[in-house]
């Protein structure tokens, strides 16, 4: 399985360096770190899961000796790889040029956003594809505009919830975090496995 | 009795507007069996079970005696394959796409895929997105052939091919089959070659398993009929698979020679049949019914 982590280095092999030095340049300018963090994860991570997603490149890794479970699994697990590439080089960059060392808060906060997103990007790409993504968050929008015309006061709520959340003991909070993500993480991985041994090539 | 590669009981599957009905085939070890049939006749629907890209509705399958469900990778790790569309990622060479699939396999073999890389003149460093068709499926032969796999599965790997690289293929292919241990399973719509290469021929038509046969036998049975149509009644006409009457007469294939013989005697002409007749005759006689 981890030749096939290895093979989506491979192919990313041209655009990641380039990323990473865009990741990079990107510091230079003042914006919000983990902003930047977070879309660069998610692009790469994307990038890698649509090479695969044509149906040659499902008839050719199926019909290698890999089963389906290590075909989805080797996507998750590459995922936190290339969380990890992108942290680091902000992490190295932000301490050559700004001189200073991230907090470790800020850390967890990106990966676990980005997590978040791929529990849910993964097995909706699996399903239909990921063209649809966009559309798809489009979709969770509207839902999400409606819910507002219903509650209108929604987002204070959330607000409040989140602030009473960040009141609670540090310590506990940040476990809190951890566990429910990688809860997360790994009912979307069982998901995607079970949608992608279904699918037809 | 002689061990069967690929085995295949009773396999149905179904989409929307096809099925395989009934499909039960085995592929005997150590010979090349072409598989034919026409198109959407079933053919790369019945090599994606073998393969397991698809599962079947009902009915089993078995590969080296071994099931999918257990030994999937055993399985593959002694399947090469190749496809009649190219299935490598397009933007990296193929240095990098041996780079990819060599560690898949545990008996991949870096001087053999040289061996072929120089035979076939094939680019190291050139993106795949540059090859030829021709090109593209010398690549898979190349990867396909470098890792000793005991059994090669080629769907219609000769389509668009021109003959002088459809000959170099059916070349290798006859080399290959010295040793006695592998097998090959070739589909193709082009069967004329088969001819040079085929020991067995599987024939499907609907999704459904016409015959499977050894090549001379086909010969020895199957033959066309030529005649004048007065010849042809209600009851010598089930003699033949299939007929085809113009105003000069008949010509028709028939699926027992010595009998046709008997009936028709010297007032036919009894000619060898190509598979395309057979092919052809076939799906005629079904017209008729």
């Amino acid at each position: 399985m981890l030749n096939l982590i290895r093979k989506d280095m491979i192919l990313q092999k041209k655009t990641l360096p380039f990323m990473l030095l865009f990741l990079f340049v990107y510091l230079f300018v003042n914006v919000s770190t983990s902003w930047v963090a977070i879309v660069f994860c998610i692009v790469i991570i994307m990038n890698a899961f649509q090479t695969d997603e044509t149906s040659s490149a499902n008839l050719l890794l199926n019909s290698l000796p890999y089963t389906r479970k290590e075909i989805v699994s080797s996507k998750y697990i590459g995922a936190l790889i290339f969380i990890f590439l992108t942290l680091l080089t902000i992490f190295i960059g932000n301490w050559m040029i700004h001189r200073e060392i991230m907090q470790w808060e800020i850390l967890l906060f990106i990966t676990s956003i980005v997590m978040g997103l791929i529990s849910f990007a993964f097995p909706f790409s699996y399903l239909f594809n990921s063209k649809y993504l966009l559309i798809g968050f489009g979709g969770v929008f509207v839902v999400y505009m409606v819910t507002l015309s219903f509650i209108p006061n929604l987002n204070d709520r959330v607000r409040e919830l989140v602030q009473t959340v960040l009141s609670l003991d540090n310590s506990l909070f940040y476990l809190g975090i951890i566990l429910s993500v990688g809860l997360l993480y790994v009912l979307s991985w069982i998901l995607s496995i079970r949608i992608y041994s279904r699918k037809v090539f | 009795m002689m061990e069967n590669v690929i085995e295949l009981q009773h396999v149905y599957k179904a989409f929307k507007g096809f099925e395989l009905k009934d499909l039960s085939i085995s592929v005997k070890k150590g010979f090349v069996t072409g598989f034919i049939g026409g198109n959407g006749a079933g053919k790369s629907t019945t090599i994606k079970l073998i393969m397991n890209l698809l599962k079947p509705d009902s009915g089993t399958i078995s590969i080296f005696g071994m099931d999918y469900k257990k030994n999937e990778k055993e399985i593959k790790q002694r399947i090469g394959f190749v496809f009649d569309s190219n299935i490598f990622y397009e933007n990296i060479t193929l240095a990098e796409m041996k780079k990819i699939i060599k560690p898949a396999y545990r008996k991949w073999d870096d001087t053999l895929f040289n061996q072929y890389i120089d035979m076939f003149e094939l680019p190291l460093k050139k993106n795949l997105k540059t090859f030829s068709k021709g090109m593209k499926m010398k690549a898979s032969l190349t990867i396909a052939l470098s890792h000793h796999a005991e059994l090669i599965i080629m769907d219609e790997p000769t389509s668009g091919l021109d003959p002088i690289i459809r000959s170099e293929l059916l070349n290798i292919l006859h080399n290959l089959m010295q040793n006695g241990e592998r097998t090959i399973l070739f589909s193709t719509h082009i069967t004329t070659d088969l001819d040079r290469i085929a020991d067995y021929i599987t024939f499907i038509h609907n999704g459904q398993h016409i015959f499977t046969k050894e090549y001379y036998k086909i010969e020895e049975e199957f033959a066309i009929v030529k005649g004048g149509t007065n010849l042809l009644d209600r009851d010598t006409e089930q003699e033949f698979i299939g007929i085809h009457k113009t105003n000069h007469g008949f010509r028709a294939l028939t699926a027992n020679k010595q009998r046709t013989k008997n009936i028709f005697g010297d007032t036919v002409i009894i000619e060898k049949p190509t598979l395309e007749d057979i092919m052809l005759y076939t799906k005629k006689g079904e017209e008729r019914c």
